[in-house]
C-alpha cells in the first residue's frame, strides 16, 4: 500500500589516511567568512572528515553515520535496499540532510535517501543534535530534530582520477573525478556507474526452520554525475542520479522459488543549487541560497510473474524551488544577531487514482541571538514555520499550518573542557504522502512534535604528536503525536493517524585518540549509545505502556581503528548493536544482537606523475547473518577490490 | 461409598478428557514477517499460540487468511502471502500443502473438494498451467491435493460459499484503486460439479470484500464501499432465489458488516464501521440480522441494533475488533481484538447468552476461526445447526417499518413476499 521509496547507494572508496593525490583528501578549514571572533558551537556534534571518513569501509553516507553515537540505522539489505537513519529515536523524518548548508528535501515522504550521495565528493559528514549555529544560518537549518551536514570538498589543485571496482554478488563499479583550481575558482566533475546483481546468499537457521537461499530481485544499476564550482563565498553544485533497482520483499515460507514478488523502481533525481555569502563592513553578514530540484520516480509491479499484489505502474514527479536569505549583525565581538527567511515551493504530480497535483508553500523565518563572553556562550532562537497546501485532490487540502518553536543552548569552556546544555522544540510537518496518498492519507493530521533536552561535556587534549577528545551527553526526548499508518477500527482500510507518545532517555559518548610518529599514524575512534526509550502511548495497555520502542537497541557501540604506515593503511571497524524487539506480542519477537566487523587494506604508490592504488575490503568479516528488519537478511561476508589511478 | 467416589472421579476424568469447546484461531502476524501463527484454545484456556509450530516443528508461513474443516480428518488453511494451501489433521499435523493457487483467499468445501478463491492470474492444475485475466476459483481434490478444475470469475474474488451444489463467489475488484479496472459489484454463481459459470448477479454494491457468512440459503456479504463517495453496506443474499433465476435475490442494508458470522439461531452478527476519507470519521454498527426477515421485508425489518448479553459494551471496549465468531456446535461467542497491531491481540469469549467469560492473550492480528467438534462428536453435527438456520420462508405482508400486517392496505406502499408493492 505504501509507496516503496527505496534508496540507492553511492559507492565510495578512499585510499588513505595520508593525504594523497588520488582522493584529494585535504584538511580544509570550513569556508566561513568569519566575523571578528568565531563563535564556537554549543551543539552536540560529531564529525567524520578527510582521511578518516575515506578510511571507513563505506558504501553510503548512511554507513558512515552508523558509527556516530545516537544513530540507529535501518537497512533492508543489499546495495539497493532502503537505508535510513534515525537519531536518538526521533524517527527518520526528523533527520534533516544538508548539502553545503542547503536542505535536501522530499516533500512526498519526508525521508532522504542518503545512499544517493557519494562520499568521494565529501570533505566531511557531521551530525548535529542541536542547532549548529553558524554565524549566518538559513531558517530551515533550525527546522529539524537532528541535522546531518554533508560538506563538499573544495579542490585546491588540478587532478584526474579513475577507480574501478569488482565486488561480491556480481558488482561492478567505475568512477572518475576531474578537478581544477584556477585564480581562486575551483571545481570538480565526478561521475560513477555501478551495476550489481545483488543475489547474495542468506540462511535462516532456528529450531523451526532451515531456510537457505539467494536474494532475488535485489539488483541495482545506477549512474551519478555531479559537478561543483566554488570561489570565495560562492559555491554551487549540479547533481544528477539515475537508477533502476529491484525491490525484494521479506523472506517468507514458500514451497519453491516459483513466485517472486516482482516490484521494480526507477529514480531520476536532479538538482542545481548555489549559495553566496559575504561580509560587509565587519558588522554585516549576508547569505543567499537558491535551489531547484526535479525528482522522477516510477514504481512498477505489472509483471506476469507477480500474482501477489495489485499490478501497478505509477509515476511520481516532484519539483521543488527554494530560496533563502540570511542576515547576521555583529555589533560587538561578543554578540551576534541574525534573521533568516526561507521559502520553498513544492509540486507533486502522480498518476494515482483519486490523486491530483499537490502544491505546497513552506515558509520559515528565524530570529536568533548568540552571546560569547569569556568562555561562556549562549544562544537562543525562535523559528516560525508556515505551511500551505493547494490541491484539487478529492479530499481537499489540509488546513494551513502555522507554528512557533524555540531553541536555547549554552556552553562554558574552561581550558580544554566544555560543559553544555541545550533545549530544542521542533516538529515535522505531515508529508504530502501522509496527507494525500490515495486510500491512506489523512488531511487532518497534526504535526509530530519533538522536545529535546541535553546536558553534555567535552574534553580536548592536543600535543604535537597526539590529540584526544572525549564527549559525553545525557539527553531526554519526548515525541508527541507520532504520525503512523494504522488500520482503522472496524474497517479493512489503513490510514495515517496521529498516534503515539515516546519518552526517551539516553547517553551518547565518543572518545577519539590520534597519534603519529615517524611513518606511523594511529587513530582510534569509539562511540557508545545507551538509550532507554519507552512507549508512553496508552497507559491502559499494559503490554505496550512503558515498554521499549520497537527496533531500538538499549546498547550499541562502535570502534574504528586506523593504522597507517607509509603507503599502507589498515582500517578495522567494529559495530555492536544490542538486542532489539520488533513486536510486543511475543518475547521471541526480537532481533538478535550482532557484531559487525569491516576491514579495509589500502596500498598506494607513485610512479613518476602517476599514482596508483589498490584496496581490498572485507565487510562482515565474521559472516554474521543479521537483520535490521525481520525477514530482510543482510548480505553476510562480502569482498570489494578496487584499483585506482590518478594524475 | 468407594464406588461412589470412583464414579465421581470417573465423571471428572470424562469431563477432563472430553473437551467441549475447541477453537483454532489464525493469527495473521505482520505482512512479510513470516509470523502467521495458530492459536489452539480449549475449554477456556489457550493451549498454544504457536500450535502449528509445536506440532510440526516448522512455521506456518505469512498471513494465513482462512480456515475450514473439510471432513473429520482434514482441515484446510489458506496461507495467503506464502501462496500455500496448508492441509492439517484436526490434531494439527501437516498432511499436505500446495502452492498451485497463488494469492489464495477464502475457502469452501463439500467434504470431497476444497474450493478456493484467488486474486492471482495463474493456477497449476492437473492439466497444466492455466492463466486468467481476472481472478478465479480453483477446485482441489482432497484425495490428491491437486487442482482438478478452475473457473474464472471477476477481479479479486473474495468470499465463497456452497449452497445446493453451487458456489457463490463475492467479487471485490479490490485492486481497482491501483489497477486499470473498476470495482466489481457481482456475485458469481458456479456449478460446483462442472465448474462452469452459471451467471453473475449484480448487487449494485462495489468491492464485496471480507469474510462472507452463510446461514442455510442466506449469505451475509460486506461491501466496504470505496471509502470516498460510496459508503459501506451489507448485502443479504438469498441463494435459493438466485438459483431460481430471480434477479431480485438480495437486499442491501445500510450497515457495514466488516466482521460477521452466523449465530446458532441462523441470524448474522455483524460489526462494522462506515468510513470516509473526506472526513476521516467513521460510524460504528453492531447488529444482529435476521436474513429471512430482511429478505421478505425487502430490508424494512430484520435488523436489530442490539447484541446478546453484555456483548455490545464488551465489543465497544475492544481496541480494534478484528474478527467475530460463534461456535456452531456449542453457541459460544468469540471476538478478537488486534489491539495496537504491534502487540499481542486478544481472544474474547462469551457464553451463548452473551455473558462475558474471559479475555486471552493470543498473537498479532488474530482473525480467522474454526471450531472443532466437541469430543465424541463429528463435523456432521454442524449440519443440523445449519439446518436450524435455514428458516422457512414465510409469506406475509409488511409495512415499510418491517411490521407484519394481516391484510394488505387499501392503498400505498407495502411489502409482499419480499417485493415492494404500490397500490394506487
Amino acid at each position: 500500500m505504501y509507496l516503496l521509496v527505496q534508496s540507492a547507494l553511492a559507492q565510495d572508496v578512499g585510499t588513505g589516511l595520508k593525504p594523497s593525490r588520488l582522493d584529494s583528501i585535504q584538511y580544509l578549514s570550513e569556508v566561513v567568512i568569519s566575523s571578528k571572533q568565531p563563535f564556537r558551537s554549543t551543539a552536540t556534534s560529531q564529525t567524520l572528515k578527510g582521511g578518516e571518513l575515506q578510511a571507513l569501509s563505506t558504501t553510503s553516507v548512511a554507513d558512515a553515520l552508523k558509527y556516530f553515537a545516537g544513530v540507529q540505522i535501518k537497512d533492508y539489505g543489499g546495495l539497493g535496499g532502503l537505508k535510513t537513519i534515525n537519531v536518538r529515536s526521533l524517527g527518520a523524518q526528523h533527520v534533516g540532510i544538508y548539502v553545503d548548508g542547503i536542505r535536501v528535501t522530499n516533500a512526498q515522504n519526508g525521508t532522504v535517501d542518503l545512499g544517493k550521495f557519494s562520499l568521494s565528493t565529501m570533505e566531511s559528514v557531521s551530525l548535529y543534535n542541536a542547532n549548529k549555529l553558524d554565524n549566518c544560518q538559513s531558517a530551515s537549518e533550525y527546522a529539524s530534530g537532528a541535522t546531518v551536514y554533508l560538506r563538499t570538498r573544495r579542490p585546491v589543485k588540478d587532478s584526474l582520477s579513475v577507480q574501478l571496482r569488482r565486488a561480491s554478488f556480481t558488482t561492478w563499479m567505475a568512477k572518475a573525478n576531474a578537478q581544477f583550481e584556477r585564480k581562486g575558482w575551483s571545481g570538480f566533475i565526478d561521475g560513477e556507474w555501478t551495476d550489481s546483481r545483488g543475489d547474495y546468499p542468506f540462511r535462516y537457521h532456528s529450531e523451526y526452520e532451515d531456510t537457505v537461499g539467494r536474494r532475488s530481485n535485489s539488483d541495482i544499476r545506477y549512474g551519478r554525475i555531479e559537478g561543483a564550482l566554488f570561489k570565495g563565498g560562492f559555491s554551487s553544485h549540479v547533481y544528477y542520479y539515475d537508477s533502476e533497482r529491484g525491490c525484494p520483499g521479506g523472506i517468507v515460507r514458500r514451497l519453491s522459488d516459483k513466485y517472486v514478488n516482482v516490484g521494480r523502481e526507477w529514480d531520476r533525481d536532479f538538482f542545481v543549487q548555489a549559495s553566496y555569502q559575504a561580509q560587509l563592513m565587519d558588522y554585516h553578514h549576508v547569505k543567499v541560497n537558491a535551489k531547484y530540484t526535479h525528482e522522477y520516480l516510477r514504481y512498477c509491479t505489472d509483471y506476469p510473474e507477480n500474482h501477489n499484489t495489485a499490478r501497478v505502474n505509477n509515476h511520481y514527479i516532484q519539483q521543488d524551488g527554494y530560496g533563502a536569505l540570511c542576515y547576521a549583525f555583529t555589533p560587538w565581538s561578543w554578540l551576534s544577531l541574525s534573521a533568516s527567511y526561507d521559502a520553498r515551493y513544492s509540486k507533486l504530480t502522480a498518476d494515482l487514482k483519486k490523486f491530483d497535483d499537490v502544491f505546497r508553500l513552506d515558509q520559515k523565518q528565524v530570529l536568533a541571538a548568540q552571546v560569547n563572553w569569556q568562555g561562556l556562550r549562549m544562544a537562543a532562537s525562535l523559528l516560525h514555520q508556515h505551511y500551505r497546501d493547494i490541491t484539487s485532490a478529492h479530499v481537499g487540502a489540509a488546513d494551513p499550518l502555522d507554528r512557533w518553536t524555540p531553541a536555547f543552548s549554552t556552553a562554558y569552556t574552561w581550558g580544554g573542557l566544555t560543559l553544555r546544555a541545550w533545549y530544542k522544540k521542533i516538529f515535522r510537518a505531515p508529508t504530502l504522502n501522509d496527507l494525500y496518498y490515495t486510500q491512506a492519507g489523512n488531511r487532518n493530521l497534526k504535526p509530530e512534535y519533538t522536545k529535546q533536552l541535553n546536558f553534555g561535556l567535552e574534553y580536548q587534549f592536543n600535543s604535537p604528536h597526539w590529540n584526544a577528545s572525549l564527549q559525553a551527553d545525557v539527553y531526554q526526548n519526548k515525541i508527541e503525536n507520532r504520525i503512523v499508518c494504522l488500520p482503522l477500527k472496524g474497517t479493512y482500510t489503513w490510514s495515517m493517524m496521529n498516534y503515539g507518545y515516546t519518552f526517551c532517555r539516553g547517553l551518547n559518548a565518543t572518545a577519539q585518540g590520534r597519534f603519529h610518529t615517524g611513518g606511523w599514524q594511529f587513530s582510534l575512534l569509539t562511540s557508545l549509545t545507551w538509550q532507554r526509550d519507552v512507549n508512553r502511548t496508552d497507559p491502559d495497555d499494559e503490554d505496550t505502556y512503558d515498554k521499549p520502542i520497537c527496533y531500538s537497541p538499549t546498547l550499541s557501540s562502535g570502534i574504528t581503528a586506523i593504522v597507517g604506515w607509509r603507503n599502507l593503511q589498515l582500517t578495522t571497524s567494529y559495530l555492536y548493536v544490542g538486542e532489539r524487539m520488533w513486536s510486543y506480542a511475543d518475547p521471541e519477537d526480537v532481533l538478535a544482537p550482532y557484531h559487525n566487523i569491516d576491514t579495509k587494506l589500502t596500498y598506494s604508490h607513485t610512479i613518476g606523475k602517476m599514482e596508483w592504488g589498490v584496496c581490498l575490503e572485507v565487510c562482515d568479516l565474521l559472516d554474521e547473518q543479521y537483520e535490521h528488519i525481520p525477514r530482510y537478511p543482510m548480505p553476510g561476508r562480502n569482498y570489494k577490490l578496487t584499483l585506482s589511478f590518478g594524475l | 461409598m468407594k464406588k461412589l467416589i470412583l464414579l465421581f472421579l470417573c465423571s471428572i476424568a470424562v469431563n477432563i478428557l472430553q473437551a467441549q469447546e475447541r477453537i483454532i484461531l489464525l493469527n495473521e502476524g505482520n505482512w512479510q514477517a513470516d509470523n502467521g501463527k495458530i492459536t489452539y484454545f480449549e475449554d477456556g484456556e489457550v493451549i498454544s499460540n504457536q500450535w502449528f509450530r509445536d506440532v510440526n516443528k516448522r512455521k506456518l508461513g505469512d498471513t494465513p487468511n482462512d480456515i475450514i474443516q473439510v471432513n473429520n480428518n482434514l482441515i484446510a488453511i489458506s496461507v495467503n502471502w506464502s501462496n500455500i494451501i496448508q492441509f492439517i489433521s484436526p490434531d494439527g499435523k501437516s498432511v499436505a500443502e500446495t502452492e498451485d493457487v497463488p494469492n489464495n483467499r477464502k475457502l469452501a468445501t463439500d467434504g470431497n473438494y476444497v474450493y478456493v478463491t484467488s486474486y492471482g492470474h495463474e493456477c497449476g492444475t492437473v492439466d497444466g498451467f492455466v492463466t486468467f485475466t481476472k481472478g478465479y476459483v480453483a477446485k482441489i481434490d482432497i484425495r490428491t491435493f491437486k487442482v482438478v478444475a478452475t473457473c474464472e470469475v471477476g477481479y479479486e474474488p473474495e468470499g465463497i460459499a456452497l449452497y445446493e451444489g453451487h458456489l457463490f463467489v463475492a467479487n471485490t475488484g479490490g485492486y481497482a484503486f491501483q489497477e486499470d479496472h473498476e470495482y466489481e459489484t457481482t456475485v458469481s454463481i458456479i456449478d460446483a460439479e462442472t465448474m462452469q459459470l452459471v451467471r453473475d448477479v449484480d448487487t449494485g454494491q462495489i468491492n464485496l470484500y471480507g469474510k462472507l457468512s452463510q446461514s442455510g440459503q442466506y449469505l451475509c456479504i460486506n461491501s466496504p464501499g470505496d471509502y470516498y463517495d460510496i459508503p459501506a453496506a451489507t448485502v443479504i443474499f438469498d441463494c435459493e432465489k438466485a438459483l431460481e433465476g430471480d434477479d431480485d435475490c438480495f437486499v442491501v442494508l445500510e450497515y457495514a458488516s466488516t466482521y460477521n458470522c452466523t449465530m446458532l439461531d441462523g441470524n448474522f452478527l455483524a460489526i462494522g464501521a462506515r468510513f470516509s476519507y473526506y472526513t476521516n470519521e467513521y460510524t460504528f454498527n453492531y447488529v444482529v440480522i435476521d436474513p429471512c426477515e430482511v429478505i421478505i421485508t425487502d430490508g424494512a425489518g430484520g435488523v436489530e441494533e442490539s447484541l446478546p448479553g453484555t456483548m455490545l459494551d464488551d465489543l465497544m471496549a475492544l481496541g480494534m475488533p478484528y474478527g467475530v465468531y460463534v461456535n456452531p456446535y456449542t453457541g459460544y461467542i468469540y471476538a478478537t481484538d488486534a489491539g495496537s497491531f504491534a502487540a499481542a491481540g486478544a481472544l474474547v469469549q462469551w457464553s451463548p447468552e452473551g455473558n462475558f467469560l474471559g479475555r486471552h492473550k493470543v498473537y498479532i492480528n488474530p482473525a480467522h476461526f474454526l471450531a472443532l467438534p466437541p469430543d465424541g462428536d463429528d463435523v456432521t453435527s454442524i449440519r443440523q445447526i445449519a439446518d436450524r438456520g435455514r428458516l422457512v420462508r414465510a409469506d406475509g405482508m409488511f409495512d415499510l417499518r418491517g411490521m407484519r400486517m394481516d391484510v394488505a392496505p387499501d392503498r400505498g406502499l407495502y411489502i409482499h413476499d419480499g417485493k415492494k408493492i404500490y397500490k394506487q
